[in-house]
């Protein structure tokens, strides 16, 4: 069954460090709670997002990885 | 979620003449504000350069968003700009006409208390 979310945000194409400050802009209008849905190419994304998540205390709950794009699941704080 | 954030402090060496050391400074520091980790960038030796009016537009790392577009993002999020007072005066910068707004010039003395409080500091 798909992960439900809120919003979804589209990195893909954009390089270190944008898909976490586009990431970080768009959990901050979420509500706690909601889910963001964030897919993104660059090939470091998924350690980014995981020391992202643990350092400013949002959840990862699920991600994915389609082709050449990383899709992640992130849970507002 | 971690609690040890502490403070960072990014110190920037190189500039036009050297785009990836004047870049990666700054995407760490944005990354660090997304993050809410401290940060603070001082500019030293050549990258004072960095921060005259018009010079970040034309720094362009291969693999990196422009520079200018990142030390916007720092500067926005409330990121700080020290600069070394006699870097500067060597290079003979006019402070008042040619400096970008928010950069900061400071001695040796404020460049050590931030360098001993902080938890790392880089050297790019």
């Amino acid at each position: 069954m798909p992960t439900k979310f809120d919003q979804e945000l589209d990195c893909s194409g954009l390089a270190c460090p944008m898909p976490i400050l586009k990431t970080k802009k768009a959990i901050d209008a979420l509500q706690t709670g909601q889910v963001l849905k964030m897919v993104a190419t660059d090939p470091g994304s998924l350690p980014d997002v995981q020391a992202w998540t643990s350092k400013t205390g949002h959840e990862l709950l699920e991600h994915e990885k389609d082709g050449d794009k990383f899709i992640f699941y992130i849970k507002r704080k | 979620m971690s609690d040890d954030n502490g403070k960072i402090v990014l110190m920037c060496t190189h500039g036009p003449e050297d785009p990836e050391r004047a870049t990666i400074p700054f995407v760490i520091a944005t990354a660090a504000q997304a993050s809410d980790i401290p940060v603070l960038i001082g500019f030293q030796v050549n990258g004072v350069m960095l921060a005259r009016k018009g010079c970040p537009e034309h720094v362009f790392a291969a693999g990196f968003p422009p520079l200018k577009e990142l030390m916007d993002i720092y500067i926005e999020s409330g990121g700080e700009l020290f600069v070394c007072g006699p870097c500067v005066q060597s290079r003979k910068i006019n402070i008042e006409e040619e400096f970008i707004e928010g950069a900061k010039v400071v001695n040796a003395a404020t460049f050590a208390k931030e360098i001993s409080e902080a938890a790392n500091v880089l050297v790019y």
